[in-house]
């Protein structure tokens, strides 16, 4: 299946890109997808708890079984208003 | 229940969008209510560390964004059985003394607005996908890890 990864403000510049599709053989998670580019940001390949998770656009658990054409956004601390 | 949420990549005047949101409510012969309460949030001249600020970056998740506004305010606003509510918000680069945040709302007993305009505010600061970047006037940046204390 084909998953399209977004990255967001300080995880965005430690990756280097904001955007990306992964192409996953079998099932995923979003915990699973973090440990395959937590190096890249130079994380530790367990999810950090105050990172937070939304698939398409809706806030989810790290744990949530993703599908075909799913959007994946890996979220830092959040600080509006 | 009336509701307005607006995104802003540019410096927004919040008298000026309350003047508007308030006849935009009595030309749909909205009666508006008895009891208002408003925040304006505005950027800080100074850093988190104190050193002088130049400038605050905001940035946003499109579409997540709007969507979690919109959920944020129905949710808030159907708790406390308000009237009318306006949500304004900067995007983009803000300079101190500019608004970054308007919440209006517009109910029959003052608690309601109150409330609700408190309990809105303090939603959209933690679980709407900002995120805000102090550009100090020393010529360094960071990304900011939460929001400053209530």
């Amino acid at each position: 299946m084909r998953l399209r990864v977004l990255l967001f403000a300080e995880l965005r510049e430690r990756a280097g890109w904001q955007e990306r599709w992964l192409e996953i053989t079998g099932t995923t998670t979003p915990l699973q997808l973090w440990s395959t580019i937590a190096s890249e940001l130079g994380a530790e390949s367990l999810l950090p708890e105050r990172i937070r998770i939304a698939v398409n656009q809706q806030f989810a658990n790290p744990t949530v079984g993703l599908t075909d054409g799913d959007e994946v956004a890996f979220l830092p601390p959040i600080s509006g208003g | 229940m009336q509701l307005k949420i607006d995104l802003h990549s540019t410096a927004f005047e919040p008298l000026a969008c309350l003047e508007q949101w308030q006849r935009q409510l009595i030309a749909v012969g909205h009666s508006g209510g008895a009891a208002e309460s408003l925040f304006i949030g505005r950027v800080r001249g100074t850093a988190a560390d104190g050193a002088a600020l130049e400038a605050l970056e905001l940035e946003h998740y499109p579409g997540m964004t709007e969507r979690q506004l919109q959920q944020l305010a129905d949710t808030c606003c159907a708790r406390h059985g308000v009237r009318s509510c306006l949500v304004q918000h900067r995007t983009g680069r803000v300079l101190p003394g500019e608004a970054i945040v308007l919440v209006a709302i517009g109910a029959d007993r003052r608690g309601q607005a109150q409330r609700c305009c408190q309990e809105l505010l303090e939603a959209l600061k933690h679980d709407a996908p900002f995120w805000k970047r102090e550009w100090r006037s020393d010529g360094s940046r960071e990304w900011l890890s939460g929001n400053t204390p209530l």
